[in-house]
């Protein structure tokens, strides 16, 4: 079985290397608002195994499940702890940890958990596909992270609890294919790969639209939301202190009005 | 003749929730956050809606009415308006504020019809203070009252004074955004580094640590006016203009330097003694004004009976002065007093003012959330192998109280989640607050939180009056735990885990007929330690929001270090323990 397999090992720990070392160490800070972000998504990992402990059909997996989550849950305090830390240590004036909307706002989390979107031979697939780049990444980051031995131990021991996620995911599929479904977890290990290349370019059109939308609305503020202040100002009316309200329209009326 | 079933939604800002009505009663009421497990979500509330639905046993095609709390083309107006006037300061909130808005927020109408698969004439707006109005009135017991709302901002209010009755809601005045207690609460919040619309209860246990010495500075951000309530001076604050910063130079050089996010706060300390001072500042001035604006609607109405909803409504230091210190005799305030709570305003209203039906009966009981029976947890229990033991009623009760009379911390897990930010005795933390160190242990080694922040009691109705000062009329608040009152002397040698620095507790007042089982355990927690009391705190961890699930109780009791878990009429402990 192999997924994200096509390069070795050492060729793609040397590529995701040199990459993170841009990530992790050109801007000073980046490393613990980085640790954030991980923080967020282990925490949504362990939502979603959360909800598979509780809706799986299969009772032999939902221990399984269970254990995963309470891993991500503790991955992520890991995280967040070593984030705040480090936040501390640079004496940053403000909290990475502040936008609470994260992991809605980077799909980490949506209306229905992954689990409730896809069928259960491909989240298994999901699993152990995110978990075995995850340990790749883990791996090398602590290798990068050797002059912060705290950061470095951290990862090798997420590193650690990776290794179970990946064997009893892996079991799974295997499992799988020992009852004949060769076909069905082909095909599961490939929708995980489309889905992961699709919501890379659903996250890359997504950020391209905010900077276009964020582009015509900043000329939209500067042509036409400067002209307008002066008028504002001259009408404005703020002096704060109890004012009548207005008569209103009967309910059944009001109650149409989205205005 | 068909029953006739409301949803109500709060949406897109903070808490959103979803409650629905069985002829005009609420049958199902819970906020997005349990479900998605994000703390304050602010997502459409999709989740909590099909649960409704599903716990009622009926679809969105039997929903004769759909209700949203709050009109959102008049709150995009307000909103361009302030950018407009913020010019050039506003950049980057117009940047952000309008993508927000432009994606999703002005089709609000839209979105709820295609996610719930109702059709679009069957949803109505309510208006956002109106929805915090109806939370309080048409749950409470009076057939008149009057009503006052504060919260940061809803369309363009912030503040809203009302006459309820027969009649229905009647306007009386309003203060408009950007002066706004609620925002300069929150920039308070911010500046002594909590997170704003999560963190204002943690300044106002920051404040039992300090002297109001600044209450003057404070004065300089907001003040009473003389034609009645209150003014921000808003060169002070920025929320009106930033996306991101609620206070600007002018707050910082008039009070010092900023606290931290997450640094101690040591009150023996000179610094931790100034940012104590300045939250006991801006909790007195608050306690002021608040009582200003009850004198004025109390001159207004005549009313004896006061309503209050919005979020400035969960300062339960604040609820006992204006009780206190203003003419009204009793008060009334929804579990649910923030933005959630306008979920159930926007469902009344509807059915009251625009269905024009009967008034339903006062809301008496918050464990309006989903609930799972004995077998479906004995199932949870089985499948991830935890030992555990089946209890009968009685013997639950008393080997829980053993429990806590021996010092443990139980995790108490019973019936359906509360409506509401606070646990109120289903989804609890629960341990003996007679011990001197419970405090610090809960907070350090099971709630992972802040360590001078108070915990509160629970006490059975019959004994609350021996161990703490209760207003008369308070009572329907006190059920709710909106209430903080001053502890008697014989309580605070009684109960040093729940009593904060300055002799006060947020009481919980437990009845028998509302509560029975977790009554029973507290008179026989009595039995065995002589205060029929315990120390309540919800059942989560810092950062998430209460449990929910049986799963999620037992993912928060691998978590942490309570000792034992009852989970409805089972007794858990951690698998490694057996």
């Amino acid at each position: 079985m192999s997924t994200g397999a096509m390069i070795s090992f050492p060729i793609r720990y040397r590529i995701i290397s040199f990459l993170s070392w841009f990530v992790w160490k050109l801007v000073p800070g980046r490393g613990a608002t980085k640790l954030a972000e991980f923080s967020y998504t282990e925490a949504g990992s362990g939502l979603d195994m959360l909800v598979a402990a509780e809706q799986t059909e299969r009772r032999d997996m939902r221990l399984k499940y269970f254990r995963h989550a309470l891993d991500e849950m503790k991955h992520s305090r890991m995280f967040r702890a070593r984030s705040e830390s480090l936040s501390r240590e640079r004496s940053r004036t403000r909290a990475v940890l502040d936008d609470g909307d994260y992991i809605r706002s980077h799909g980490i989390r949506s209306d229905r958990s992954l689990f409730e979107q896809i069928p259960e031979m491909e989240f298994l697939a999901f699993v152990w596909a995110h978990e075995a780049r995850a340990f790749d990444q883990f791996q090398v980051y602590a290798g990068l992270m050797r002059d912060d031995p705290e950061t470095s131990r951290m990862f090798e021991e997420i590193g650690r609890d990776e290794r179970f996620h990946i064997s009893y995911s892996r079991a799974e599929l295997e499992r799988a294919r020992e009852r004949g479904e060769s076909a069905a977890v082909r095909r599961a290990i490939w929708k995980v790969e489309w889905r992961r290349f699709s919501q890379m370019w659903l996250r890359f059109s997504r950020d391209l639209g905010h900077f276009m939308a964020g582009l015509w609305l900043s000329l939209a503020y500067l042509l036409l939301v400067g002209p307008f202040s002066i008028i504002a100002r001259i009408t404005e009316k703020s002096e704060g202190g109890l004012c009548a309200v207005a008569s209103r329209p009967p309910a059944p009326v009001r109650a149409r009005e989205m205005g | 003749m068909a029953d006739r079933h409301v949803l109500g939604l709060s949406a897109l800002y903070h808490d959103s929730a979803a409650v629905l009505l069985r002829n005009g009663r609420v049958v199902a009421a819970a906020s997005e956050e349990r479900f998605s497990r994000i703390k304050h979500d602010p997502a459409l509330p999709l989740r909590a809606s099909r649960w409704c639905m599903d716990h009622a046993g009926i679809g969105p095609g039997d929903l004769e009415r759909v209700v949203y709390y709050e009109k959102p083309l008049r709150k995009f107006e307000r909103i361009l308006v302030t950018q407009v006037l913020g010019f050039p300061h506003s950049f980057n909130a117009f940047r952000r504020g309008t993508q927000a808005w432009l994606a999703e927020k002005l089709w609000v109408g839209n979105s709820i019809a295609s996610g719930l698969g109702i059709r679009p004439d069957r949803l109505l707006f309510s208006d956002h203070h109106q929805s915090h109005a109806a939370s309080s009135f048409y749950c409470s017991p009076f057939e008149e009252a009057a009503v006052l709302t504060a919260d940061g901002v809803g369309e363009w209010a912030s503040t809203t004074l009302w006459r309820a009755g027969p009649g229905g809601l009647e306007p009386l005045g309003e203060i408009l955004f950007p002066h706004s207690i609620g925002l300069v609460y929150s920039a308070f919040t911010a500046y002594l580094g909590f997170r704003v619309n999560n963190g204002e209860y943690k300044v106002m246990g920051m404040a039992a640590y300090g002297e109001p010495r600044f209450v003057e500075q404070v004065r300089q951000v907001i003040d009473r006016v003389p034609e009645g309530g209150f003014a921000v001076d808003t060169s002070m604050v920025s929320y009106h203009r930033s996306a991101t910063d609620a206070y600007g130079a002018a707050f910082e050089a008039l009070f010092g330097p900023a606290r931290f996010p997450g640094s101690e706060f040591d009150p023996s300390d000179a610094e931790g003694r100034r940012y104590a001072d300045i939250a006991a500042s801006i909790q007195a001035v608050t306690e002021d004004l608040l009582v200003d604006l009850a004198g004025t609607l109390h001159e207004k109405t005549g009313c004896a009976n006061l309503c209050m909803a919005g979020g400035v409504a969960l300062n339960s230091v604040a609820n006992h002065a204006v009780l206190t210190r203003s003419p009204f005799e009793s008060l009334f305030i929804n579990p649910a007093a923030g933005d959630a709570g306008g979920a159930m305003g926007a469902a009344l209203w509807a059915w009251c003012e625009v269905l024009e039906q009967p008034r339903p009966p006062p809301l008496e009981r918050a464990d309006l959330g989903q609930s799972w029976d004995d077998a479906a947890i004995e199932a949870v229990l089985t499948d991830l192998r935890y030992p555990f033991e089946r209890l009968d009623e009685a013997a639950l009760v008393a080997r829980a109280a053993d429990d806590v009379a021996a010092g443990s911390v139980i995790g108490w897990f019973q019936g359906g989640f509360e409506w509401g930010p606070r646990a109120l005795g289903h989804r609890s933390i629960l341990a003996d607050p007679s011990r001197a160190d419970m405090k610090d242990r809960i907070n350090g080694k099971i709630k992972f939180r802040e360590m001078f922040r108070p915990f509160a009691p629970a006490v059975t109705a019959a004994a609350a009056d021996e161990y703490f000062q209760i207003p008369p009329g308070a009572e329907h608040v006190l059920q709710w735990m909106l209430m903080v009152c001053p502890v008697r002397p014989a309580g605070r040698d009684a109960l040093p885990a729940t009593t904060h620095a300055d002799g006060t507790a947020r009481v919980q007042v437990v009845h028998p007929e509302r509560s029975p089982r977790y009554h029973a355990l507290l008179e026989a927690v009595g039995e065995r330690t002589g205060h029929p009391c315990v120390l309540n705190t919800s059942f989560n961890l810092k950062g998430e929001p209460i449990v929910a699930s049986p799963m999620q109780a037992l993912a928060t009791l691998e978590r942490c270090g309570i000792d034992a878990l009852y989970l409805g009429s089972y007794r858990v402990v951690h698998a490694a323990d057996e």
